[in-house]
């Protein structure tokens, strides 16, 4: 299979800020991958990039299409969802489903119905009449109808109180995600949709920091924590990052087997957020 | 859409029901219904004149008399072209008022939907900044006016209908005889009048679309501002005034061309019927000014597809 997403390069500057500064990485069909960068770090430059809807410089296919110059034919196999308050809030729900059925050849309005059913949203409601929640649960109502091959979520879930986001991935998850499709997503809580990822980038400065498979992190990166007693003998292995926790240090690895490592203390993989904070650091932002 | 639905429900494969008005031409046609329920005023306003100008005339007809000499004698106007005049007199408030409703919705049009970041929402489906743009371009010129031209019929058969009870009452003359011919060669030259009028005023809907896609912030402002400011720095700088004179111009070069000079004088007051005969249609239609102003309507509503596709404030 061919990449659904194929980056080379990707450079863009609004004045003397550098967005994007190079940015390669490619995103393989049947996936969810999390774009993952502090706050100005390029994410949604990326993800404008990738809709065709900022100009930019590099190379960049996108289903086999360049986004700059056949977006049109491109927006046909892709959905996207800006956060939450982009819904036109003079548009009612019926409405909204009309205006996607007819211009959308992909939409299938029973299902989008369907879903809207299950939830407290009636449909001669105007947008400006929802709550935040309710807003989010319509706009995924219309994009599960929508049977598109790529997904991009920029912060979807700003915003909203833990039931809505908790159910917002269970739906997309259970009811949305197959192996035929491929989701990319950026958000700021990770710690939460951690467990979705079968992929990461990690983007700070315009620059991709780390991009990776889950299944590889945890052949690649070891979390150790030993006692402050043991940090120096651990030292020597050069870890990239540690902090210290309740007396005892915590250090990440990179590229250490565990057998190496499992005499000094308690292994485990570091979870993505851990891992992101790691690499963040030294690196000042903001 | 009901066909979507039907099909849906149909148990078919969900690979075999793709909506089937997905045309360019259905596509216009759900944009188009889209502005309707966004901008409301488009349709509202001229309604609210409409049945104003409605209450005014039963009013009118209630409180005023006619004496019967008014309309006797060889200026007698004939029954359908007396519609036609009405309908002439109902067009004339409602055109008014759809121009300036017409006029703020190209400059809104856009503007809001960068503003309140809509256009993110817009522009995750499939239909191109060319085909958003020409639906709001169509609406200015095709439906608001034509909705306008109906609605003035409309009125007009209102008010023959009040002044025929009235008549019936013995408070005004009764219309004369109905003449079918005179009415439909009125209706034309009121149609033509339209067609030449929106042709004529197609480049200021392009600058609108233009400045509505451009500004940041405030587009009123830059809609009005360019004009004014080089209408005063060619005042001082050269003392002349060819901006000035363009801008006349185009607001009523037109007119001259396309009724000539027509004498409404008295004795054909309500000669409406003959009001094609007199229209000069063909010059006024092969005006090159006329078309040079449409290719430049084009290329600005062209201009305005284009940074909406590129503009990156949200």
């Amino acid at each position: 299979m061919t990449a659904v997403i194929e980056a080379r390069g990707l450079a863009k500057a609004y004045g003397a800020t550098h967005a994007l500064d190079g940015v390669s990485f490619s995103v393989e069909p049947g996936r969810i991958v999390g774009l993952i960068g502090p706050n100005g770090a390029g994410k949604t430059t990326a993800l404008k990039a990738i809709l065709g809807l900022t100009p930019f410089t590099g190379e960049l296919q996108v289903l086999g299409l360049d986004p700059r110059t056949r977006r049109d034919e491109l927006m046909r196999e892709v959905c996207f969802m800006a956060d939450v308050a982009v819904l036109p809030r003079w548009l009612r729900v019926s409405q909204a489903l009309q205006v996607v059925g007819g211009v959308h050849p992909r939409f299938d309005r029973a299902r989008a119905t369907d879903f809207l059913r299950r939830t407290d949203i009636r449909m001669e409601s105007r947008v400006r009449e929802l709550s935040k929640g309710m807003v989010t649960q319509l706009h995924l109502a219309l994009i599960l109808a929508i049977d598109a091959r790529l997904l991009v979520l920029d912060e979807p879930t700003l915003g909203l109180d833990l039931l809505y986001r908790r159910k917002f991935y269970d739906t997309l998850l259970n009811d949305y995600f197959d192996k035929e499709r491929t989701i990319l997503l950026t958000t700021h809580q990770v710690e939460e949709v951690e467990n979705l990822f079968t992929d990461v980038i990690f983007i700070n400065h315009g620059r991709v920091a780390l991009s990776s498979s889950v299944e590889e992190l945890s052949s690649h990166y070891q979390q150790l924590t030993v006692a402050a007693e043991a940090a120096p003998t651990a030292r020597a292995l050069k870890p990239f990052y540690e902090r210290e926790v309740f007396g005892r240090v915590a250090m990440l690895f990179e590229g250490r087997s565990a057998a190496e490592l499992r005499g000094f203390g308690e292994l485990r993989t570091p979870s993505i957020a851990d891992l992101f904070v790691a690499k963040m650091q030294g690196t000042p932002s903001t | 859409m009901n066909s979507n639905l039907a099909d849906a429900a149909g148990e078919g494969p969900p690979e075999a029901a793709p909506a089937a008005r997905t045309g360019t031409a259905g596509t216009l046609l759900v944009l188009i219904r889209r502005e309707l329920w966004e901008h409301r005023a488009l349709w509202i306003a001229p309604l609210v004149v409409a049945a104003l100008m409605v209450c005014g005339a039963v009013v009118a007809g209630l409180k005023y008399h006619l004496t019967h000499g008014d309309m006797s004698g060889e200026d007698r106007p004939g029954g359908m072209a007396m519609f036609a005049v009405m309908q002439g007199a109902a067009s004339m408030p409602l055109s008014v008022v759809s121009l300036i409703v017409v006029g703020f919705y190209l400059l809104d049009c856009l503007y809001a939907e960068r503003k309140d970041r809509s256009i993110l929402f817009w522009k995750s489906l499939p239909v191109s900044d060319g085909k958003t743009v020409v639906s709001k371009l169509l609406v200015a010129l095709l439906v608001v006016p034509l909705g306008v031209f109906a609605l003035g019929l409309l009125l007009s058969l209102l008010f023959t209908v009040i002044w025929e009870v009235n008549a019936a009452l013995g408070r005004v003359p009764p219309i004369p005889g109905w003449d079918m011919l005179g009415w439909l060669k009125a209706e034309i030259a009121l149609l033509a009048c339209l067609i030449v009028g929106v042709l004529w005023y197609a480049p200021y809907a392009g600058y609108l679309l233009l400045v509505s896609a451009w500004a940041r912030r405030t587009p009123f402002l830059w809609a009005i501002l360019p004009p004014v400011v080089a209408q005063i720095v060619e005042h001082f700088t050269f003392d002349t005034h060819y901006v000035r004179d363009l801008l006349v111009y185009r607001t009523y070069g037109i007119w001259p061309t396309l009724f000539g000079h027509m004498h409404l004088g008295r004795g054909r007051a309500f000669a409406l019927s003959s009001a094609l005969d007199q229209l000069h249609l063909r010059a006024a239609l092969g005006d090159i000014d006329l078309w040079l102003g449409v290719a430049l309507a084009a290329a600005l509503v062209f201009a305005a597809a284009r940074i909406r596709r590129y503009r990156d404030d949200t």
